[in-house]
């Protein structure tokens, strides 16, 4: 940087020189035709020229060098320094004068008029920088665009931003590892609230001015309104996910005391009236009142089980025991136990015995399939089909649920998988309204994805289940040498 | 009265406790309580009892750490109470030596079926183990490593037959994956449940009459197997 900037300030006086110089000879061929002060004046011509061009230091020295070459060609006697006639020491004089007023007005000019380029080139980059932080909704974007502009006009080396707010980060350009040494220029980013980060700028040449000091430093509290500004519309946001969520839970608590007084009211009413003296000890009543406790204190124990699942989904605490399972064994099991359930629906299950091994927690898939059993049976009318269904596809296992029960309007397929979604009114069904966003959270912690559609006469869950655990396929068994 | 088994119940839990002792003691046993850890440790200590039911989550100290100390001086059989999805504790604390578990809340059958097979399995320790095992139409004869289902010699294969004498001579008892793979295929393959899960499947094809919905291999979901067989 430094040597081209010598090298062209030399050739600017270089070509202020050969210009006085060609018209130093111009006027030298027609000496004796020209009046002295008619040479004087011409000699102004090159001189305005060379300071409007090339600037102050050029023009002084051209007016000066032009004094003796005035002297020494022009004014008798010729070729020397010497001056002979009064006037012609007063034309010397005024020329010299004349001469150097002429270069400062120009070259202050020319001075005002490249500060005022100066001034409207850094007006151009800030309106660049606030329209483009303008809008911006989050911290990493703002300080994105500040390094880039900073990058861009300094013509630097590397620039770091280093933003301490709530969540702090540094953002580099280009690359991640800066130079070694200190930065040439460091700008802290502050607002009313303290220090919000800093400007970290690497560059040796050309020694970074005053007014690049200025610019950035503006530069730094246009991001410091961006930041500030991004950083309170986060906090509104977060305000309002809160606001939302109370008012989630104030629902949740509400159908959830629902759900819990019906089993408790039961097992109350029961319990007391096996205390008093109305039943008596051999009264078929009492079997029927002993079971309702039984059965109510289970159903109780499902419904706490299901809100325990929920805040662990929710917390993210819900993380699979991915294990090698066999796929129709767990169905198997479910069934089995759901058999009470199912005396009015009819259960055929279409789960091969040739599917490869599943990567899934035994538990928490057993609970997946009995969820969406169990909402089949509750939704499905009596004397219809339930259908279990799976086929392995390209590297993935397909699951389908499918009951012929009521359908559910297109718009409303991904939301009965909400929280406390129901299509149909509270009252006629029973349930926490958790199960099948229960179900959404177990095959999501397993990676896999589940969905419910339309089919022609009904409705079916679908789930799949990757066949991968951390990149393994499925495992051959060792086969077992040593028969009978 | 005084040879009746001596039930110690470890629990934080005053409900709990009060339930047992009325239950516990109602069937002819012996009952002392404790509601914190170490409490529990001295009484185990000074008493001696037949039986120890542990709770997982006490105030004081964890139920695994309860568990590992007593194991460093007697084998009382040990059951396990905790409350679902901590699985997790339950594995720990069986392969720390505990004998069983059961999970909160329990059915008295449940509790009572439990008592028993550890009483039963620690009046047996270190005495002549029965060596035919019943269990429906299945005889188990560990003596002769014979299989016979209604009469009917079924074939095994090695490691089949290796994994059902494990299970029916530990019957009644929960097994875990780990204590099961250890067992039958050794330590190196302790992680390989998909060995369990397959050979279980294979065992309930030759052995149950309805494989989906086995009568005496059963699956503790998280935890491991249990072999039912006849009283």
């Amino acid at each position: 940087m430094q040597t081209s900037s010598l090298f062209s300030s030399l050739w600017k006086y270089l070509l202020s020189f050969v210009l006085i110089a060609s018209i130093t000879a111009i006027l030298f061929i027609w000496r004796d035709g020209l009046d002295t002060t008619l040479i004087a004046l011409l000699y102004l011509i090159p001189l305005g020229t060379i300071t409007a061009q090339f600037g102050l230091g050029p023009g002084i020295t051209s007016a000066v060098i032009t004094f003796f070459t005035f002297n020494y060609f022009f004014i008798e006697p010729y070729s020397t320094f010497t001056v002979h006639r009064p006037v012609d020491v007063v034309i010397l004089v005024v020329f010299l004068i004349v001469a150097v007023v002429i270069s400062q007005l120009v070259g202050r000019a020319q001075a005002g008029l490249s500060a005022a380029t100066a001034r409207e080139h850094e007006a151009t980059q800030l309106y660049e920088l606030s329209t483009s932080l303008a809008g911006l909704p989050n911290d990493h974007a703002i300080a994105q665009i500040l390094a880039k502009q900073v990058h861009a006009v300094a013509q630097g080396e590397y620039v770091e931003l280093n933003i301490t707010g709530t969540r702090s980060f540094v953002y580099q350009l280009p690359g991640i590892t800066h130079p070694t040494r200190l930065p040439e220029l460091t700008v802290p980013i502050e607002a009313a609230r303290g220090v919000l980060g800093e400007i970290r700028l690497w560059r040796s040449e050309p020694p970074i001015s005053s007014r690049e000091r200025r610019l950035f430093q503006t530069f730094a509290s246009q991001s410091a309104l961006a930041l500030e500004r991004a950083w309170l519309a986060q906090a509104e946001a977060r305000a309002k996910v809160l606001e939302e969520s109370d008012k989630l839970k104030t629902a949740i608590l509400s159908s959830v005391s629902h759900e819990l007084r019906t089993p408790l009211s039961t097992i109350k009413a029961a319990a007391s009236s096996l205390r008093s003296k109305e039943v008596s000890w051999d009264s078929p009543a009492r079997v029927d009142l002993v079971a309702a406790i039984d059965d109510e204190a289970d159903h109780l124990n499902m419904l706490v089980g299901n809100l325990l699942d929920m805040s662990r989904i929710e917390s993210g605490a819900l993380k699979p025991k991915r294990e090698w399972n066999i796929l129709p064994e767990i169905v198997g099991s479910v069934l089995a136990r759901m058999k009470r359930l199912a005396v009015e629906h009819r259960l055929e299950v279409e789960v091969p015995e040739s599917l490869p091994l599943v990567p899934v927690d035994y538990v928490q898939m057993e609970q997946v399939f009995t969820n969406l059993v169990s909402n089949s049976l509750k939704y499905a009318p009596a004397d219809t089909v339930v259908c279990i269904r799976a086929w392995q596809e390209a590297d993935c296992i397909h699951v389908q649920v499918s009951n012929q029960g009521p359908q559910v309007p297109t718009e409303d397929l991904e939301r009965i998988f909400d929280k406390f979604y129901r299509i149909t009114d509270a009252e006629r069904v029973t349930g926490t309204g958790l199960g099948l966003s229960i179900c959404k959270g177990i095959i999501e912690a397993h990676s896999g994805r589940i969905w419910a559609e339309n089919v022609s006469d009904g409705l079916a869950f679908n789930f799949t289940l990757p066949l991968t655990r951390d990149g393994a396929s499925p495992p051959q068994l060792p086969v077992d040498m040593e028969t009978e | 009265m005084s040879n009746a088994p001596h039930i110690l119940v470890i629990d934080d839990e005053p409900q709990i406790l009060r339930a047992m002792r009325t239950i516990l003691t109602e069937k002819q046993f012996k009952v002392t309580t404790a509601n914190r850890g170490e409490e529990g440790l001295t009484l185990a200590a000074a008493n001696e009892p037949d039986l120890i039911i542990l709770d997982l989550g006490l105030p004081d100290m964890d139920g695994v750490e309860v568990c590992t100390r007593l194991r460093e001086w007697t084998q009382t059989p040990i059951i396990i109470l905790s409350v679902r999805d901590s699985e997790r504790d339950k594995v720990a604390a069986l392969d720390q030596g505990a004998d069983d578990y059961l999970t909160k809340p329990f059915g008295i059958e449940e509790l009572l079926a439990r008592v028993r097979v550890a009483l039963r399995h620690s009046a047996r320790t270190g005495s002549t183990q029965s060596k035919l095992v019943k269990a429906g139409a299945l005889t188990i004869d560990l003596a002769w490593h014979v299989v016979k289902r209604a009469e009917e010699e079924v074939k095994l294969t090695g490691t089949e037959y290796k994994l059902l004498a494990y299970l029916a001579a530990n019957h009644g008892r929960v097994l875990t994956h780990q204590s099961i793979l250890t067992n039958v295929w050794g330590a190196a393959d302790a992680d390989h449940t998909e060995y369990l899960r397959v050979y279980m499947r294979q065992l309930r094809k030759k052995l149950e009459a309805d494989p989906e919905r086995p009568q005496h291999i059963l699956t503790e979901p998280g935890i491991g197997y249990r072999f039912i067989a006849d009283e």
